[in-house]
């Protein structure tokens, strides 16, 4: 297989229940590239009472983890080893994304905005409170990096799914690790693939809302294996389309929480796509 | 795609248990006339709140002691659908069969860790006759068990408040004193609504900064009712 492409793509909808409370979206998705490498980041603001500002939190995590894995990954004036980026990845990393996140919250605390200090108490750091998800990855390898709840999936070209990450058996009964714990760094799971054969034909990302959605796990594994099959059969296009309606009908339907996706998919995956559908319209 | 990703989507179980002393001291003062009295006069309430919930499934069952334990509803039945049928009352207090045998239900499977908190809601008007210890240790050695909403209402002067206390496990919050209808009826309610409620209603928590009341917020219990009529009947 030549230099591999990806294509990313991410929705974040609002859960029924919090629609119904009143509650804002505390989910947040996003998604750069440098160079040949590109980052998709999630988070799940916890949206307990003592994290009534975890909706800034998530958007602060996912801001931090896109940054912090690009500046690893991304170009570098000089040549970097993978086994260099694998080390950092598995050390240093997850202290920036830690570091960075608390940063960007002591600016948000000292924002003039009407919200004074005082209302987070003494410690300021839970009322932002949010897990974060994020892939990195090149056309070589990839970074998968997780603390807290929620999933990441690795979807073979056959369709079969599989956890690149080891499951976090603490994740129970509502509770999560979270960046705002002391030395958070410690809880993040982090894990580095070198693409070979197994290169996966899709990642997916999705906060804890979505597979709480589902009967169990193996109904919820089915959704990269049908996500997959409609980008073959429908098109990229068409899934980015219906992403949103499908997220926000599988809330009402199920958790109510909040559900938040991305996706990254192998470019071929998509070009074949297309010329399925090409082939299609083309048919009298 | 026709359909949404995925197989089957379902809303989020949440368990709620009534534990129920059935012992003989139940029928002295009609103590047990009142609890069905109050459970029953409960049920629509709870069913309000369910219904308010659409994401939350809410399943009950109930399991009595007295000379051991037995389910009275042993299959978690939806709220929708869920009936009161009276408890009788005779016999000893074996609460600790009785929390041994909800720990059985409280392992995965049946439970599935996608479920929200139970809610076990332990009445008793006495002291356990059997191993309190061994089943309460049975019950929190189960994941569920731990992390379950665990509430106890005593009834009259005579009930164990140190037992009942042990199975809260939370120093914050105090074993409900009722000592008369008004009060259990108060109690149940508070307990069936407001607690089923909170537990419906999830939001994560911070591993490791949990509050001792758990991992779901309980709500301010009511004060005991006064009637106009004798103060404390029970």
């Amino acid at each position: 297989m030549g230099e591999i492409h990806w294509e990313m793509f991410g929705a974040s909808v609002r859960g029924a229940a919090h629609s119904r409370d009143g509650r804002p979206n505390q989910d947040c998705i996003g998604w750069a590239r440098d160079g040949g490498a590109g980052v998709l980041a999630a988070a799940d603001g916890h949206g307990s009472a003592k994290s009534f500002r975890s909706d800034r939190g998530s958007r602060f995590a996912v801001q931090a983890a896109v940054k912090e894995i690009l500046t690893l990954i991304g170009p570098h004036d000089a040549p970097v080893s993978l086994s260099a980026i694998k080390r950092m990845a598995g050390g240093a990393l997850p202290q920036e994304i830690v570091k960075r996140w608390i940063e960007v919250v002591d600016i948000d605390l000292r924002e003039p905005d009407g919200e004074s200090r005082v209302e987070v108490g003494s410690g300021p750091l839970i009322a932002y409170g949010s897990t974060i998800l994020a892939v990195g990855l090149t056309g070589s390898f990839a970074v998968y990096c997780q603390l807290g709840d929620g999933d990441i999936l690795c979807v073979s070209d056959e369709g079969e799914c599989v956890r690149p990450l080891d499951k976090d058996e603490r994740l129970f009964a509502n509770e999560t690790t979270s960046l705002c714990a002391p030395q958070a760094w410690r809880d993040f799971r982090v894990a580095f693939q070198v693409f070979s054969e197994r290169t996966p034909a899709m990642i997916l990302l999705a906060t804890d809302g979505y597979s709480n959605s589902y009967r169990d796990d193996s109904g919820f594994l089915k959704v990269g294996t049908d996500i997959l099959g409609a980008i073959r059969c429908e098109g990229w296009e068409s899934v980015k389309n219906d992403l949103p309606e499908w997220l926000s009908e599988t809330s009402l339907r199920g958790s109510g929480d909040d559900i938040t996706v991305g996706l990254i998919v192998r470019n071929d995956i998509i070009e074949a796509g297309r010329g399925e559908q090409a082939a299609a319209s083309s048919t009298p | 795609m026709s359909r949404l990703p995925g197989e089957a989507i379902a809303t989020r179980p949440v368990h709620f248990i009534w534990i129920a002393d059935c012992s003989g001291s139940m029928d002295y003062d009609a103590k047990i006339q009142a609890l069905n009295q109050a459970i029953a006069e409960a049920v629509p309430h709870m069913k309000t709140v369910a219904g308010e919930n659409p994401n939350a499934q809410v399943l009950v069952r109930v399991i009595t002691f007295s000379d051991g334990a037995q389910w009275h509803v042993s299959v978690p039945t939806p709220i929708e659908d869920f009936k009161w049928t009276p408890l009788k009352a005779g016999g000893m207090t074996d609460m600790g069969k009785a929390l041994s045998m909800v720990a059985e239900q409280l392992t995965i499977p049946p439970m599935t860790d996608r479920a929200l908190p139970p809610v076990l809601v332990l009445i008793s008007d006495g002291q356990p006759t059997d191993d309190f210890a061994a089943g309460l240790d049975e019950l929190m050695s189960r994941p569920w068990g731990r992390k379950a909403v665990r509430i106890a209402i005593a009834i009259g002067d005579d009930a164990d408040l140190e037992c009942l206390q042990q199975f809260i496990g939370n120093c914050e919050l105090k074993p409900l004193r009722a000592n008369n209808v008004e009060s259990l009826t108060a109690f149940v309610k508070w307990a069936s609504t407001a607690v089923l409620k909170s537990a419906s209603s999830p939001a994560s928590q911070v591993r490791g900064a949990v509050a001792p009341s758990g991992n779901v917020p309980i709500p301010p219990p009511p004060d005991p009712v006064t009637p106009a009529g004798p103060v404390d009947v029970w």
